[in-house]
């Protein structure tokens, strides 16, 4: 086709709404919280939540992920706008990373050898595994659908931060489910949870995202 | 930078601005206004591309434009938006055309003639009586064949181990697949 055509073509489009990114945003935590509140409410808090919160390494189960989750959501929804750079953003990634590694080495060197992995079970790794990725997918579909409306110019960043907010965010609210408390434990395996869901999210959220 | 003072300043984001608002005219101003601009940017990114391909190029960011013209902030300068659009469909160009080496089809219409007349491989499957076929013909010829046509090795790959430039092995391969066709043909 001639490009003038094209033009003509174009031009005769009617207005568009310009794009509403803190609407995206909600729409994202939406889609984080409805699954979580469900799922709460059916299987319910852990009940000793109030105590376990004292022993001081057991709220940043719930806050870490919860930090990700937020740094995820704005950093995705600044690339969905094409000429957008991360900027400073990433480095804010340092502070829960920081944290968990020293939770990590902290808890290893602290703890007894046998008392390390002693949660350590096929349950306990099927349930963590299991909830945190099922609470993502409906979280990870509806942030990749918002996304569409962006234009981002880097659609696998983007797709991995959709996968990584909805699972960080999932892993947040099964942290007050989960009874687990050793940061070995939850360091590491909420971690590989929410690895799996970026991941696929990534594989399959590339094409959705490119336009 | 003050957002606002941009705008009144940058008749490109007057004209966005007006576009998205519904006006055509100011719509159509502004893509003829940036076409220019964009046909520079793939002609200077675009080098390793015929020239032919550039204009389809220019249309993919336009329909970039297009498409995602409501990702432009009106309180944003709108040029950078612009060129990061431009930068995302050449490269995304690269991406699915640059893979494959474009030639012109003009060079090959005789070649495809011949292959359209009797594609003497693909019209029998059996095995045997392709290489029955291949077997008649001497032995270069045979192994070129095999090795594009039944093994799908890259031209390039071939010529280097049987040591033939490109050119002559386009041209023994086409001769080698034109008697193929016709020994095919006797044999009907």
């Amino acid at each position: 086709m001639d490009t003038d055509d094209l033009i003509a073509r174009l031009s005769a489009s009617p207005a568009v709404m310009q794009i509403n990114l803190a609407r995206m945003a909600t729409m994202m935590a939406a889609a984080v919280v409805i699954p979580l509140v469900i799922f709460l409410a059916v299987c319910g808090l852990r009940p000793d939540l109030a105590l376990a919160w004292t022993n001081p390494a057991v709220p940043f189960k719930t806050f870490l992920p919860l930090v990700v989750c937020i740094v995820s959501v704005a950093l995705v929804l600044r690339l969905a706008r094409p000429e957008a750079a991360s900027g400073w953003l990433p480095w804010l990634y340092a502070v829960p990373g920081g944290v968990a590694l020293t939770l990590w080495i902290g808890s290893f060197v602290l703890r007894a050898p046998e008392a390390r992995f002693a949660e350590v079970s096929p349950v306990a790794l099927a349930e963590c595994l299991g909830i945190i990725p099922l609470l993502s997918i409906i979280p990870t579909v509806v942030a990749l659908r918002i996304l569409r409306q962006g234009a981002s110019t880097s659609p696998s960043l983007s797709a991995f931060l959709a996968g990584l907010s909805a699972a960080s965010g999932a892993a947040t609210g099964y942290s007050l489910f989960c009874t687990r408390d050793n940061p070995l434990f939850f360091v590491t395996w909420y971690s590989v949870a929410i690895g799996i869901v970026t991941l696929i999210a990534l594989r399959f959220g590339r094409r959705s995202l490119s336009w | 930078m003050d957002g606002r003072v941009q705008q009144t300043e940058d008749p490109w984001a007057a004209l966005l601005l007006a576009a998205n608002a519904g006006d055509g005219q100011a719509y159509a101003r502004f893509l003829h206004t940036v076409t220019p601009v964009i046909r520079g940017i793939v002609r200077a990114r675009g080098r390793s591309f015929p020239p032919d391909q550039h204009e389809d190029i220019v249309q993919d960011v336009l329909l970039g434009l297009h498409l995602k013209r409501h990702t432009w902030r009106p309180d944003h300068p709108v040029r950078p938006w612009v060129y990061a659009i431009a930068r995302y469909k050449v490269i995304d160009a690269f991406r699915k055309r640059g893979t494959s080496i474009h030639l012109p089809i003009e060079e090959f219409t005789d070649v495809l003639e011949a292959l359209a007349e009797a594609d003497p491989l693909t019209a029998r499957d059996d095995k045997r009586e392709v290489e029955r076929l291949i077997g008649q013909l001497d032995p270069r010829s045979a192994e070129i064949v095999r090795a594009v046509e039944l093994n799908e090795e890259p031209q390039a790959a071939v010529g280097e181990r049987l040591q033939m430039t490109p050119a002559n092995l386009r041209v023994t391969l086409h001769r080698a697949m034109k008697r193929l066709a016709s020994i095919a043909g006797k044999g009907e």
